[in-house]
Protein backbone atom coordinates (compact mmCIF):
# COMPACT_ATOMS: atom_id res chain seq x y z
CA UNK A 1 0.00 0.00 0.00
CA UNK A 2 1.05 3.75 -0.48
CA UNK A 3 1.42 5.82 2.99
CA UNK A 4 0.05 8.46 1.18
CA UNK A 5 1.00 12.04 2.39
CA UNK A 6 3.44 12.34 5.06
CA UNK A 7 3.31 13.81 8.19
CA UNK A 8 5.58 16.91 8.23
CA UNK A 9 9.02 16.81 9.74
CA UNK A 10 7.91 18.68 12.66
CA UNK A 11 4.94 16.89 12.83
CA UNK A 12 6.80 13.25 13.29
CA UNK A 13 9.11 15.04 15.65
CA UNK A 14 6.00 16.38 18.04
CA UNK A 15 5.04 12.69 17.66
CA UNK A 16 8.22 11.36 18.86
CA UNK A 17 7.98 13.49 21.91
CA UNK A 18 10.93 15.99 20.83
CA UNK A 19 8.72 19.01 20.46
CA UNK A 20 5.68 20.27 21.84
CA UNK A 21 2.19 21.67 20.13
CA UNK A 22 3.53 25.26 21.29
CA UNK A 23 6.93 24.30 19.15
CA UNK A 24 4.94 24.16 16.06
CA UNK A 25 4.62 27.13 13.69
CA UNK A 26 0.73 28.23 13.15
CA UNK A 27 0.31 26.86 9.82
CA UNK A 28 1.19 23.33 11.49
CA UNK A 29 -1.03 23.44 14.60
CA UNK A 30 -3.64 21.89 13.61
CA UNK A 31 -2.23 18.79 11.72
CA UNK A 32 -0.28 18.77 15.10
CA UNK A 33 -3.22 18.04 16.42
CA UNK A 34 -5.23 15.94 14.81
CA UNK A 35 -1.64 13.49 14.72
CA UNK A 36 -1.48 13.51 18.72
CA UNK A 37 -5.62 12.77 18.58
CA UNK A 38 -5.19 9.85 16.11
CA UNK A 39 -1.69 8.86 16.61
CA UNK A 40 -1.62 9.40 20.54
CA UNK A 41 -4.69 8.51 21.93
CA UNK A 42 -5.12 9.76 25.53
CA UNK A 43 -7.02 6.87 26.83
CA UNK A 44 -5.20 3.96 28.53
CA UNK A 45 -4.46 1.32 26.26
CA UNK A 46 -6.40 -2.11 27.09
CA UNK A 47 -4.13 -4.11 29.37
CA UNK A 48 -3.27 -7.41 27.58
CA UNK A 49 -4.11 -10.52 29.38
CA UNK A 50 -2.89 -14.43 29.01
CA UNK A 51 -4.97 -17.13 29.42
CA UNK A 52 -4.96 -18.02 33.46
CA UNK A 53 -3.24 -21.13 32.94
CA UNK A 54 -0.42 -20.06 31.13
CA UNK A 55 2.00 -20.27 33.78
CA UNK A 56 1.00 -23.46 34.47
CA UNK A 57 1.56 -24.69 31.23
CA UNK A 58 4.68 -23.07 31.48
CA UNK A 59 5.91 -24.63 34.43
CA UNK A 60 4.74 -28.03 33.46
CA UNK A 61 7.26 -28.00 30.92
CA UNK A 62 9.65 -26.82 32.43
CA UNK A 63 9.45 -29.39 35.33
CA UNK A 64 9.53 -31.78 32.47
CA UNK A 65 13.14 -30.76 31.19
CA UNK A 66 16.09 -30.83 32.00
CA UNK A 67 17.50 -29.31 34.62
CA UNK A 68 19.69 -25.52 33.65
CA UNK A 69 23.23 -26.55 34.05
CA UNK A 70 25.65 -23.43 35.76
CA UNK A 71 27.86 -22.49 34.14
CA UNK A 72 30.71 -23.95 36.19
CA UNK A 73 34.02 -25.94 35.91
CA UNK A 74 31.99 -29.52 35.75
CA UNK A 75 29.14 -28.38 33.81
CA UNK A 76 30.97 -28.55 30.72
CA UNK A 77 31.11 -32.74 30.98
CA UNK A 78 27.59 -33.24 29.89
CA UNK A 79 27.23 -30.00 28.25
CA UNK A 80 26.78 -29.90 24.48
CA UNK A 81 29.46 -27.75 23.57
CA UNK A 82 27.57 -25.20 21.12
CA UNK A 83 30.42 -23.86 19.92
CA UNK A 84 32.10 -26.53 18.37
CA UNK A 85 29.41 -29.08 17.98
CA UNK A 86 25.90 -27.12 17.58
CA UNK A 87 27.11 -24.16 14.73
CA UNK A 88 25.86 -24.73 11.08
CA UNK A 89 28.40 -24.67 8.65
CA UNK A 90 26.74 -21.25 7.55
CA UNK A 91 27.87 -20.07 11.01
CA UNK A 92 31.32 -21.33 10.92
CA UNK A 93 31.79 -19.74 7.80
CA UNK A 94 30.19 -16.40 9.30
CA UNK A 95 32.38 -16.71 12.23
CA UNK A 96 35.71 -17.71 10.65
CA UNK A 97 35.41 -14.54 8.21
CA UNK A 98 34.70 -12.43 11.89
CA UNK A 99 37.84 -13.48 12.40
CA UNK A 100 39.73 -12.69 9.29
CA UNK A 101 38.85 -8.78 9.52
CA UNK A 102 38.55 -8.46 13.16
CA UNK A 103 41.96 -6.65 13.72
CA UNK A 104 42.17 -5.26 9.93
CA UNK A 105 41.04 -1.50 10.55
CA UNK A 106 42.45 -0.64 13.78
CA UNK A 107 43.85 3.24 14.70
CA UNK A 108 45.69 4.42 17.09
CA UNK A 109 43.13 7.28 19.09
CA UNK A 110 45.67 10.60 19.09
CA UNK A 111 45.71 11.97 22.32
CA UNK A 112 42.71 14.31 22.91
CA UNK A 113 41.77 13.91 19.20
CA UNK A 114 38.75 11.68 19.53
CA UNK A 115 38.47 11.85 23.52
CA UNK A 116 35.38 10.46 25.02
CA UNK A 117 33.69 9.64 22.41
CA UNK A 118 32.74 6.06 23.92
CA UNK A 119 32.75 5.51 27.17
CA UNK A 120 35.98 4.05 28.55
CA UNK A 121 38.16 5.26 25.71
CA UNK A 122 40.91 6.75 27.17
CA UNK A 123 43.50 9.15 25.81
CA UNK A 124 45.84 5.78 24.96
CA UNK A 125 42.87 3.58 23.31
CA UNK A 126 43.29 2.59 20.37
CA UNK A 127 39.94 2.22 18.39
CA UNK A 128 38.99 -1.52 16.81
CA UNK A 129 36.23 -2.01 14.59
CA UNK A 130 35.09 -5.81 14.56
CA UNK A 131 32.79 -7.00 11.69
CA UNK A 132 30.84 -9.84 11.28
CA UNK A 133 29.09 -11.44 8.23
CA UNK A 134 25.91 -12.86 9.47
CA UNK A 135 23.12 -12.83 7.11
CA UNK A 136 19.68 -13.86 8.11
CA UNK A 137 20.23 -13.27 12.21
CA UNK A 138 18.18 -10.38 13.78
CA UNK A 139 20.64 -9.49 16.01
CA UNK A 140 24.52 -9.67 16.59
CA UNK A 141 25.95 -8.21 19.78
CA UNK A 142 29.76 -8.03 21.24
CA UNK A 143 30.42 -9.14 24.99
CA UNK A 144 33.60 -9.03 26.48
CA UNK A 145 36.27 -8.30 29.36
CA UNK A 146 35.48 -4.56 28.09
CA UNK A 147 32.13 -4.04 28.51
CA UNK A 148 31.49 -6.41 31.66
CA UNK A 149 29.84 -9.21 29.14
CA UNK A 150 26.77 -7.47 28.89
CA UNK A 151 25.03 -8.44 25.60
CA UNK A 152 23.30 -5.90 25.17
CA UNK A 153 25.81 -3.04 25.62
CA UNK A 154 27.39 -3.25 22.48
CA UNK A 155 25.37 -3.83 19.50
CA UNK A 156 26.82 -4.38 15.92
CA UNK A 157 24.63 -2.56 13.56
CA UNK A 158 23.89 -3.97 10.46
CA UNK A 159 25.57 -2.18 6.92
CA UNK A 160 22.05 -2.34 4.86
CA UNK A 161 21.07 -5.63 3.66
CA UNK A 162 24.52 -7.54 2.96
CA UNK A 163 24.80 -9.25 6.12
CA UNK A 164 27.44 -7.70 7.85
CA UNK A 165 27.28 -6.16 11.04
CA UNK A 166 30.23 -3.42 12.89
CA UNK A 167 31.12 -1.71 15.43
CA UNK A 168 33.87 0.03 16.58
CA UNK A 169 34.94 0.31 20.12
CA UNK A 170 38.25 2.46 21.83
CA UNK A 171 39.62 -0.58 23.75
CA UNK A 172 43.15 0.06 26.12
CA UNK A 173 46.07 -1.54 25.09
CA UNK A 174 46.00 -5.03 27.10
CA UNK A 175 44.65 -8.04 26.35
CA UNK A 176 40.93 -8.68 25.85
CA UNK A 177 38.64 -11.61 25.90
CA UNK A 178 35.37 -11.36 23.90
CA UNK A 179 32.78 -13.50 22.03
CA UNK A 180 29.79 -12.10 19.43
CA UNK A 181 26.64 -13.26 20.48
CA UNK A 182 23.61 -14.15 18.17
CA UNK A 183 20.49 -13.24 18.25
CA UNK A 184 20.93 -12.70 21.54
CA UNK A 185 21.85 -16.44 22.35
CA UNK A 186 24.25 -17.75 21.01
CA UNK A 187 27.95 -17.47 21.81
CA UNK A 188 30.32 -17.40 18.88
CA UNK A 189 34.19 -16.91 19.59
CA UNK A 190 35.95 -16.71 17.05
CA UNK A 191 37.23 -19.27 15.47
CA UNK A 192 40.48 -17.57 13.99
CA UNK A 193 42.05 -16.38 17.08
CA UNK A 194 42.93 -18.00 20.56
CA UNK A 195 40.85 -19.52 22.66
CA UNK A 196 40.90 -19.49 26.46
CA UNK A 197 38.62 -21.50 28.18
CA UNK A 198 37.02 -19.36 30.73
CA UNK A 199 36.55 -21.65 33.45
CA UNK A 200 33.28 -22.67 32.86
CA UNK A 201 33.64 -25.31 30.02
CA UNK A 202 32.89 -22.75 27.17
CA UNK A 203 35.62 -20.85 25.27
CA UNK A 204 36.47 -17.16 24.49
CA UNK A 205 38.51 -15.70 22.42
CA UNK A 206 41.47 -13.40 23.09
CA UNK A 207 42.86 -10.53 21.04
CA UNK A 208 46.00 -8.14 22.35
CA UNK A 209 45.93 -4.37 21.60
CA UNK A 210 49.01 -2.72 21.73
CA UNK A 211 50.06 0.68 20.96
CA UNK A 212 49.82 0.44 17.30
CA UNK A 213 47.21 -1.87 17.09
CA UNK A 214 45.38 -4.92 18.00
CA UNK A 215 46.50 -8.35 17.09
CA UNK A 216 45.10 -11.75 17.84
CA UNK A 217 47.88 -13.80 18.74
CA UNK B 1 13.22 -11.84 44.70
CA UNK B 2 14.69 -10.33 42.05
CA UNK B 3 15.97 -11.61 38.70
CA UNK B 4 19.43 -12.51 39.67
CA UNK B 5 18.22 -14.33 42.91
CA UNK B 6 15.40 -15.91 40.88
CA UNK B 7 17.99 -17.22 38.28
CA UNK B 8 20.36 -18.26 40.63
CA UNK B 9 17.92 -20.55 43.37
CA UNK B 10 16.45 -22.26 39.57
CA UNK B 11 20.49 -22.90 38.64
CA UNK B 12 21.08 -24.01 42.18
CA UNK B 13 18.39 -26.89 41.42
CA UNK B 14 15.37 -24.71 42.91
CA UNK B 15 13.05 -24.80 39.72
CA UNK B 16 9.82 -23.54 41.33
CA UNK B 17 11.75 -20.20 41.62
CA UNK B 18 11.35 -19.86 37.89
CA UNK B 19 7.83 -19.58 38.45
CA UNK B 20 8.59 -15.52 39.59
CA UNK B 21 10.72 -14.81 36.17
CA UNK B 22 7.81 -16.43 33.87
CA UNK B 23 4.99 -14.22 35.99
CA UNK B 24 6.93 -11.09 35.80
CA UNK B 25 7.89 -11.22 31.76
CA UNK B 26 4.38 -12.61 30.98
CA UNK B 27 2.95 -9.74 32.81
CA UNK B 28 5.88 -7.30 31.21
CA UNK B 29 5.71 -8.04 27.79
CA UNK B 30 2.09 -9.85 26.95
CA UNK B 31 1.39 -6.29 25.48
CA UNK B 32 4.60 -6.07 23.33
CA UNK B 33 4.36 -9.53 22.21
CA UNK B 34 0.37 -9.81 21.42
CA UNK B 35 0.77 -6.45 19.64
CA UNK B 36 3.81 -7.46 17.30
CA UNK B 37 1.88 -10.61 16.57
CA UNK B 38 -1.58 -9.40 16.36
CA UNK B 39 -3.52 -11.85 19.14
CA UNK B 40 -2.98 -12.56 21.66
CA UNK B 41 -3.26 -16.53 20.86
CA UNK B 42 0.18 -15.97 19.17
CA UNK B 43 1.78 -14.16 21.81
CA UNK B 44 1.07 -16.76 24.14
CA UNK B 45 2.58 -19.37 21.91
CA UNK B 46 5.55 -17.07 21.66
CA UNK B 47 6.12 -16.10 25.21
CA UNK B 48 5.98 -20.09 25.84
CA UNK B 49 8.61 -20.62 23.62
CA UNK B 50 10.71 -18.31 24.68
CA UNK B 51 10.42 -19.05 28.64
CA UNK B 52 11.24 -22.58 28.09
CA UNK B 53 14.20 -21.57 25.49
CA UNK B 54 15.27 -18.97 28.50
CA UNK B 55 15.41 -21.75 31.09
CA UNK B 56 16.80 -24.81 28.97
CA UNK B 57 19.76 -21.87 28.36
CA UNK B 58 19.25 -20.50 31.82
CA UNK B 59 23.37 -21.60 32.49
CA UNK B 60 24.39 -19.20 29.49
CA UNK B 61 22.88 -16.24 31.49
CA UNK B 62 26.60 -14.55 32.01
CA UNK B 63 24.50 -11.71 34.24
CA UNK B 64 21.77 -12.70 36.22
CA UNK B 65 21.52 -9.43 37.25
CA UNK B 66 20.49 -8.48 33.26
CA UNK B 67 17.92 -11.29 32.71
CA UNK B 68 15.39 -8.89 31.67
CA UNK B 69 17.68 -7.70 28.87
CA UNK B 70 18.92 -11.45 28.03
CA UNK B 71 15.22 -12.56 28.02
CA UNK B 72 13.45 -9.39 25.64
CA UNK B 73 16.19 -10.59 22.71
CA UNK B 74 15.23 -14.60 23.20
CA UNK B 75 11.56 -13.48 23.37
CA UNK B 76 11.81 -10.83 20.13
CA UNK B 77 12.97 -13.65 18.78
CA UNK B 78 10.23 -16.17 19.23
CA UNK B 79 7.96 -13.68 18.33
CA UNK B 80 9.74 -13.01 14.67
CA UNK B 81 9.91 -17.07 14.30
CA UNK B 82 6.12 -17.43 15.39
CA UNK B 83 5.53 -14.67 12.97
CA UNK B 84 7.20 -16.48 10.13
CA UNK B 85 5.60 -19.96 10.90
CA UNK B 86 1.95 -18.36 11.04
CA UNK B 87 2.43 -16.61 7.66
CA UNK B 88 3.90 -20.03 6.30
CA UNK B 89 0.65 -21.65 7.22
CA UNK B 90 -1.58 -18.88 6.61
CA UNK B 91 -4.05 -19.36 9.89
CA UNK B 92 -3.02 -15.94 11.38
CA UNK B 93 -5.69 -13.75 12.17
CA UNK B 94 -4.75 -9.99 12.60
CA UNK B 95 -5.53 -8.63 15.42
CA UNK B 96 -7.30 -10.46 18.68
CA UNK B 97 -9.79 -7.41 18.39
CA UNK B 98 -12.14 -8.86 21.32
CA UNK B 99 -9.08 -9.39 23.70
CA UNK B 100 -7.28 -6.05 22.23
CA UNK B 101 -9.90 -3.13 22.66
CA UNK B 102 -11.26 -2.28 25.31
CA UNK B 103 -14.75 -2.03 25.88
CA UNK B 104 -16.14 1.90 25.81
CA UNK B 105 -19.72 0.66 26.98
CA UNK B 106 -20.62 2.55 29.79
CA UNK B 107 -17.98 5.73 29.67
CA UNK B 108 -18.54 9.77 28.99
CA UNK B 109 -19.12 10.78 25.68
CA UNK B 110 -15.77 12.12 25.67
CA UNK B 111 -14.11 8.91 27.29
CA UNK B 112 -15.89 6.95 24.00
CA UNK B 113 -14.24 8.89 21.65
CA UNK B 114 -10.85 8.51 23.14
CA UNK B 115 -11.55 4.84 23.19
CA UNK B 116 -12.55 4.41 19.57
CA UNK B 117 -9.61 6.41 18.23
CA UNK B 118 -7.77 3.87 20.18
CA UNK B 119 -9.91 0.78 18.65
CA UNK B 120 -8.61 2.72 15.02
CA UNK B 121 -5.34 2.82 16.09
CA UNK B 122 -4.77 -0.75 17.01
CA UNK B 123 -6.53 -2.12 13.50
CA UNK B 124 -4.39 0.04 12.46
CA UNK B 125 -1.13 -1.10 13.79
CA UNK B 126 -1.42 -4.08 11.98
CA UNK B 127 -0.89 -2.34 8.65
CA UNK B 128 2.43 -1.83 9.61
CA UNK B 129 5.25 -4.06 8.83
CA UNK B 130 6.56 -5.79 11.91
CA UNK B 131 9.42 -3.84 12.20
CA UNK B 132 7.88 -0.03 11.98
CA UNK B 133 4.62 -2.40 14.38
CA UNK B 134 7.70 -3.10 17.19
CA UNK B 135 9.37 0.58 17.35
CA UNK B 136 5.83 1.84 17.76
CA UNK B 137 4.92 -0.50 20.55
CA UNK B 138 8.07 -0.19 22.43
CA UNK B 139 7.75 3.42 21.68
CA UNK B 140 4.35 4.26 22.79
CA UNK B 141 3.34 1.42 24.34
CA UNK B 142 5.74 0.33 26.57
CA UNK B 143 7.50 3.90 27.36
CA UNK B 144 10.98 3.00 25.89
CA UNK B 145 13.36 5.92 24.61
CA UNK B 146 14.44 5.46 21.06
CA UNK B 147 18.22 4.47 22.74
CA UNK B 148 16.76 2.15 25.21
CA UNK B 149 15.02 0.29 22.19
CA UNK B 150 18.24 0.59 20.24
CA UNK B 151 20.14 -1.21 22.95
CA UNK B 152 17.42 -3.92 23.38
CA UNK B 153 16.96 -4.38 19.03
CA UNK B 154 21.07 -3.85 17.96
CA UNK B 155 19.26 -1.22 15.63
CA UNK B 156 20.67 1.81 15.53
CA UNK B 157 18.26 5.05 16.47
CA UNK B 158 18.63 6.81 12.87
CA UNK B 159 17.22 3.34 11.65
CA UNK B 160 14.48 3.39 14.59
CA UNK B 161 13.33 7.05 13.94
CA UNK B 162 13.18 6.38 9.84
CA UNK B 163 11.00 3.26 10.77
CA UNK B 164 9.15 4.81 13.02
CA UNK B 165 8.77 7.89 10.91
CA UNK B 166 7.22 5.77 8.25
CA UNK B 167 5.21 4.15 10.64
CA UNK B 168 3.59 7.19 11.97
CA UNK B 169 2.62 8.54 7.53
CA UNK B 170 1.14 4.75 6.70
CA UNK B 171 -1.08 5.09 10.38
CA UNK B 172 -1.83 8.22 8.83
CA UNK B 173 -3.07 6.89 5.81
CA UNK B 174 -4.73 3.77 7.13
CA UNK B 175 -6.58 5.91 9.35
CA UNK B 176 -7.85 8.01 6.67
CA UNK B 177 -8.84 5.45 4.74
CA UNK B 178 -11.28 4.61 7.77
CA UNK B 179 -14.99 5.06 6.45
Amino acid sequence: MTDGPGYHPMVRRLLDGELTLQDLPPELQSEGEAALRSILPRCAPPPVSFSPSFEQRVMAAVRSRPRPRPRNAWGWLGEVREIRLQLRPRLLALGVLAGIVLVALTSRLRSGSLAGTAAGGGTDSVYVRFVLYAPKVSSVALAGSFNEWDPTRTPLVPAGETGVWTVTLPLAPGQHTYAFVIDGQRWLPDPAAPAVDDGFGHHNSVMTVTATGGHTS
Amino acid sequence: MNDAEAVRAVLAGDIEQYAVLVRRYRDRYAGYATRLLGSVDAAEDAMQEALIRAYDNLGQCRDPANFRGWFFLILRNSCYAEARARRRHEDHEPLNEAALVADGAGRPDSAMEETERRQDLERALWRLTEEQREVFVLKHYEGLPYEEIAKRTAVPVSSLKMRMHRAYDRLRATLMEKP
